[in-house]
């Protein structure tokens, strides 16, 4: 009974769900994550060590490290060789954390690769042991500094959280390694499926690193933060600042206007965008394909540039010494024309949209130009034959051809009415006009980045992401039942 | 075609004046969007006191190039230039790298969980956490006052990944199977086959990644707060023309301009006008050959995943 159990064991070894490996594994990939985490930073063993410092950031920037450390250093209190041991020591737990990873990878291969790979996160792990020891031994030579009050020693919970998970690697490696059978195949291989995945992996952790890390940032909604601050749980403020945002009168006010500006700002783009279609259609209509040529080539020239590029044009043309103040002068002999038209507050929104539409119109007609080559010349034919004159041609024909396109444009502009960018509004922003040009992202960054309320702005951020996305699948949603094919 | 067709028709009144206002609409409109750039040009090379006076309006006039030599005098525009450049060849070379590698994988239907990996990168095309998480993160992953930070987080580019793996999935399946067939691996099959055929889509990431990185303005401004010497040359341009503008808010409130106000104006709007040509001119330069890229690249909008 007990031998069958056994050889049923080894037999479907490879095919079975191996939990203590699944652990092993899980256990590896939260490793990875903590080493870019500054709370699990088992490095940071003076107060004065950068909070936002990861333990991959005290591992390879000595600046990052020392940045707040300027005076003790200048004055000796301590040395930069204590820092460069504790980089030492970083440096080693990340090496154990890259032999645990390479570990992992392998343990999705045959028995015989699983055997090699799994002495990996051993080794690892005995590696981590290491340098979480040196990493202690600085921490003790930091609290017997003569000086130590001022660099301010501390004992972070990293240490401890980084030894247990080492430890609990090292045991299921261990359990795993003896489990697996003695008898392996002759050659390290791997399934195709998990070859494919792993040449993948890196580009799937470069986009979880840049692109769903952050919204891990969210936590900075529920906490009083300041930038610079620890985020300790005696910090914890609940939902305090979702309330804030609707109860404080100023801020809600302020919220008010941005909302208004950001939607007039969109409104006017939406309801402005067939001007790309007309501008297609009438250049269609133009007889020389030289002249088409031209007007196309050079009215895409200023999608291609930067808002800030704009912002030197509008600033060559219409500030106090531009463009049309020294024609006034100089051609049309007034004096005193010396008007700064950026300056001025009046019709902004139009202002931006008039920007918006010379930068961007001649680019985004390339597609109804392209829509227009690609309708049947059959059915102007037929038309023709049939007595229609260019008018009912356009109307009938060209227009309805283009309408397919024009519906994914405009549900996916209606999906961003509340992302503008801020690109425009901050390079156009002054103290005049900022009461109706801020629109919600640029409020954000004002917020955030310029008067340093983190908290707060990541709320903003936060409901804007969420309304974002309802608004896109509600306009996929949409487009699903309209035409029957989705647009994301 | 439809030309021939209408040729046919008799061109009536109506359609005379239908015609002129669509010359002269588009006319005006390139005139609107052409004549800045012409304007800001003749201003850069033309005799800086006409400059100041506001004499160079349509016409140069005593033409030298002195101003673009002065430029290398210009604090900190240097070192944005190294930046810049820096950024738009290093950055683009592993965006396209990475979008082609991935846009090759993606293809993969025996990849384990193929479609799940290739839904999270489209997400990140319509998600993204908002700006100041992202802020934070950087902070986070020490990626402030770093030039990494040029560099790494533009390396996934999920569009360009989708339009890769579209574009692969176009090259005829034969092509690759027989390399396997003859024991080709998965990177030989990439750098020897895919690679040399997807060209073309490769260039049309390349050069819109590159116009891209040269206009990088934001992630300068948000990440770089302590390091001037790593300011994107954008960046180096809006903290030129604030400086100028208020210089100019200053001088016409005081009333009557002083010849030292004067001059110092000379100086910030020949420099100002001077930086924008050089950070415009890569970008004209580079216009002709994105040209025949841009049906591919408007596919931006349209393309589904």
């Amino acid at each position: 009974m007990q031998a069958t159990a056994v050889r049923g064991n080894r037999l479907t070894a490879a095919h079975k769900p191996n939990h203590i490996l699944r652990l092993n594994r899980v256990l590896i990939l939260l490793l990875g994550l903590m080493v870019f985490l500054p709370q699990f930073n088992p490095g940071r063993i003076s107060m004065k060590i950068n909070e936002n410092a990861s333990l991959f950031t005290t591992a390879i920037s000595y600046d990052t490290l020392t940045n707040s450390l300027g005076r003790p250093l200048r004055m000796e209190w301590v040395l930069p060789q204590h820092f460069h041991m504790l980089m030492a020591g970083a440096a080693v737990i990340l090496a154990g954390v890259v032999l645990c990873a390479i570990g992992g990878c392998m343990s999705l291969g045959n028995n015989r690769m699983k055997r090699v790979g799994i002495v990996m996160p051993t080794v690892g792990s005995v590696l981590m042991a290491g340098g979480l020891v040196v990493i202690n031994h600085v921490y003790n030579i930091f609290i017997n500094l003569e000086k130590a009050d001022k660099i301010e020693p501390n004992f972070p919970n990293g240490i401890y959280i980084f030894a247990v998970v080492a430890a609990l690697i090292f045991i299921t490696s261990i359990i795993v390694w003896l489990r697996l059978p003695k008898q392996v195949e002759e050659k390290m291989e791997m399934e195709e499926k998990y070859r494919l995945f792993l040449m993948m992996l890196p580009v799937l952790l470069l986009a979880f690193v840049f692109c769903y890390l952050p919204i891990y940032g969210w936590r900075f909604a529920f906490f009083d933060y300041k930038i610079g601050d620890a985020l300790t749980a005696d910090k914890f403020v609940g939902l305090k600042w979702f309330t804030y945002l609707f109860e404080n009168a100023a801020t809600r006010n302020d919220l008010v206007r941005v909302l208004r500006n950001t939607l007039i700002m969109s409104g006017l783009g939406i309801i402005t965008s067939w001007f790309p279609i007309a501008f297609a259609v009438l250049l269609a209509e133009v007889r020389s394909t030289k002249f088409q040529r031209i007007v196309q080539t050079l009215t895409t020239i200023p999608n291609f540039i930067s808002w800030v590029l704009v912002y030197a044009i509008a600033f060559a043309i219409f500030s106090t010494d531009g463009f049309i103040n020294s024609f006034l002068r100089n051609v049309m002999q007034i004096t005193g024309a010396n008007t700064d038209y950026l300056a001025n507050p009046d019709g902004t929104w139009i202002k931006m949209l008039l920007w918006g539409t010379w930068k961007g119109l001649g680019w985004s007609a390339i597609v109804y130009i392209a829509g227009i080559a690609g309708i049947d010349q059959q059915l102007y034919e037929a038309a023709k034959v049939d007595g229609a004159n260019r008018y009912q041609c356009i109307w009938h024909i060209t227009i309805p051809g283009l309408v397919p396109t024009y519906c994914v444009m405009l549900l996916m502009s209606i999906a961003g009415i509340l992302s503008n960018g801020m690109d425009q509004y901050l390079v156009f922003e002054n103290a005049l006009n900022k009461d109706v040009i801020e629109v919600l992202d640029l409020y954000v960054y004002n917020i955030g980045i310029k008067q340093g309320l983190i908290p707060i702005s990541t709320v903003v951020g936060v409901f804007k992401s969420l309304i974002g996305v309802t608004l896109l699948f509600g306009a996929n949603g949409i487009s699903k039942a309209i035409r029957g094919e989705s647009i994301i | 075609m439809s030309k021939k067709v209408r040729n046919h028709i008799a061109r009536k009144p109506s359609d005379i004046v239908f015609d002129t206002c669509v010359y002269l609409f588009f006319g005006l409109f390139t005139l609107l969007c052409v004549f800045p750039f012409y304007y800001l040009f003749i201003n850069t090379i033309s005799d800086n006191e006409k400059v100041v006076s506001g004499l160079v309006n349509f016409f140069p006039t005593g033409i030298h190039f002195n101003n673009y030599i002065a430029l290398k005098d210009v604090a900190d525009l240097g070192s944005s230039v190294i930046v810049t450049v820096a950024r738009t060849i290093i950055g683009t070379a592993l965006m396209v790298i990475v979008s082609a590698w991935a846009g090759y994988l993606v293809t993969k239907q025996k990849m384990w969980k193929r479609s799940l990996w290739y839904r999270a990168l489209v997400i990140t095309m319509y998600f993204n956490a908002g700006l100041i998480p992202w802020y934070m993160n950087m902070l986070m992953l020490g990626l402030t006052d770093n030039f990494l930070a040029y560099i790494l987080p533009g390396m996934i580019a999920p569009y360009n990944i989708i339009l890769v793996k579209t574009y692969i999935e176009s090259i005829p399946a034969s092509l690759e199977e027989s390399a396997v067939i003859d024991g080709a691996n998965t990177p030989t099959v990439f750098t020897k086959i895919i690679l040399p055929l997807s060209v073309p889509i490769l260039a049309t990431i390349a050069i819109f990644g590159a116009v891209g990185n040269w206009n990088s303005f934001q992630d300068s401004l948000l990440l770089m707060s302590n390091r001037p010497d790593m300011y994107t040359l954008q960046h180096r341009l809006y903290v030129y023309l604030n400086q100028s503008s208020n210089l100019a808010a200053l001088v016409s409130g005081s009333g009557g301009l002083s010849t030292q106000a004067a001059q110092n104006m000379l100086s910030s709007k020949v420099i100002k006008y001077t930086v924008s040509m050089v950070t415009i001119i890569p970008i004209l330069l580079v216009y002709p050959f994105m040209q025949r890229y841009f049906v591919k690249g408007i596919m931006l909008g349209a393309v589904k995943g």
